[in-house]
């Protein structure tokens, strides 16, 4: 193959939700029971489901983790509330650390 | 082709039951999963052991590992002949690897059953890369090289390792950690199944100036006794140049000078701020003449520093 130019996803772009449980390998149950907990967003109130492409980083590590620790969704969703808030108390961690002396 | 010993990777005995396997697994999973486990090699050790538990955790698998009889790891060895003529092509055993034997035997290494000839669409396989940035490239944005090897079908049909390069457009405003998808330019579909997907993980090199904070940018800035107290005009580099900031008497060690909009833009619109952290400073050694005027200053000023360290404390 070529060296062709590959052009990401943009930030703001949506995927529909086929392309969201292809992409993840979730179904449409877990999907949908992941809404309802509130681990997962729709993009806007469209008539049909979008979400932000974001969303497939977030589903594909709900997916790994369902598969590798046999976890349900109420598992995943508590998981990934987890991993969410570790990350953003490393970044917290990160900026206080930026502003310590050297 | 190297021997594995999938049973040492699981930390069990060859005997071990389904139920014993499928727990020893779990509880290294918990331990090396790349979601959960951030030390160095995590990753790779999670890959042997979920290599070694999708073929143990398969009645079938299992069987057709334990015939391949017993070996050191590492170890050369030669399978049947039988075997040869069935999975291997003329390239040779020599440049598989035991997940590669089972993949072409129809044993899919991501858990789903991949069966020969299976005449019903696969999607690809998602492949990730990662790349290390500088911060001026994710400020301005750039393009990377990739090299990357997926599965995909060769001429014959059969399942192979496909080399790929590729250039990917990095755009502007990525932060440490973020990850880019570029669908449908991982691993080919089989049977008209559709592409899977391309993920960039984009990793920050360390600055020698500046550290970063999600968009935020820090940067130590040293200034004299002098300039702390009565202010000053100075210069703090940018990423996009130095920038004349003034500041006000009386400035604290620790204190943030916050430049705002000098950090790492943000993909459309906007940017984050630049902190300057001061850190007041004296030279290693002072002149006669300085060392002069610190005395006349000793002598004129009433400040004490340690006065709330003086007398008693209040609770005992």
């Amino acid at each position: 193959m070529a060296d062709d130019l590959l052009i990401p996803d943009d930030d703001e772009c949506t995927v529909a939700l086929e392309e969201l449980l292809a992409a993840s390998g979730l179904g449409h149950q877990e999907v949908s029971e992941l809404i309802q907990f509130g681990v997962f967003h729709l993009a806007d109130h469209a008539p049909v489901w979008t979400f932000h492409s974001r969303t497939v980083i977030l589903a594909r590590r709900a997916a790994r983790l369902r598969d590798d620790f046999g976890l349900n969704v109420s598992g995943m969703a508590l998981a990934l509330t987890y991993l969410e808030r570790i990350e953003a108390l490393e970044g917290r961690l990160r900026e206080l650390e930026s502003q310590l002396p050297h | 082709m190297k021997f594995k010993d999938y049973y040492a990777s699981l930390e069990v005995e060859r005997d071990a039951s389904d139920e014993e396997i499928k727990k020893a697994y779990r509880k290294l999973a918990r331990k090396y999963h790349p979601d959960v486990a951030k030390e160095e090699g995590a990753e790779e050790k999670f890959k042997e052991i979920s290599e070694a538990y999708q073929t143990l955790s398969d009645a079938e698998k299992r069987k057709a590992y334990d015939d391949l009889g017993r070996h050191r790891p590492g170890e050369d060895f030669n399978p049947s002949p039988e075997w040869e003529t069935r999975f291997w092509r003329d390239g040779g055993p020599q440049q598989v690897d035991l997940a590669d034997l089972f993949e072409q035997m129809g044993f899919s290494a991501t858990g789903r059953s991949r069966r020969q000839g299976a005449d019903f669409p696969i999607r690809g396989q998602d492949v990730e890369v990662a790349t290390e940035l500088s911060l001026e490239q994710a400020a301005r944005g750039t393009e990377v090289s990739f090299s990357l090897s997926v599965p995909g079908l060769g001429a014959d049909g059969r399942v192979e390792k496909q080399s790929r390069t590729g250039r990917i457009r990095v755009p502007r405003g990525v932060v440490e950690g973020e990850r880019l998808r570029v669908p449908g330019k991982g691993g080919e579909g089989i049977a008209g199944g559709p592409a899977g997907d391309l993920y960039l993980e984009i990793r920050l090199a360390p600055h020698p100036r500046f550290r970063a904070a999600g968009h935020d940018l820090y940067l130590e800035l040293p200034i004299a006794p002098w300039e702390a107290a009565l202010g000053a005009e100075i210069e703090v580099p940018s990423l996009d140049g130095p920038v004349k900031v003034s500041l006000k008497p009386g400035m604290r060690n620790g204190q943030k000078l916050r430049l705002a909009g000098k950090g790492l833009p943000h993909r459309r619109e906007g940017a984050g701020d630049l902190y300057g952290v001061i850190q007041i400073v004296l030279p290693e050694r002072i002149g006669e003449r300085e060392q002069e005027l610190y005395r006349d200053l000793a002598a004129a000023s009433s400040f004490n520093p340690r006065h709330h360290l003086e007398g008693p404390t209040t609770d005992g």
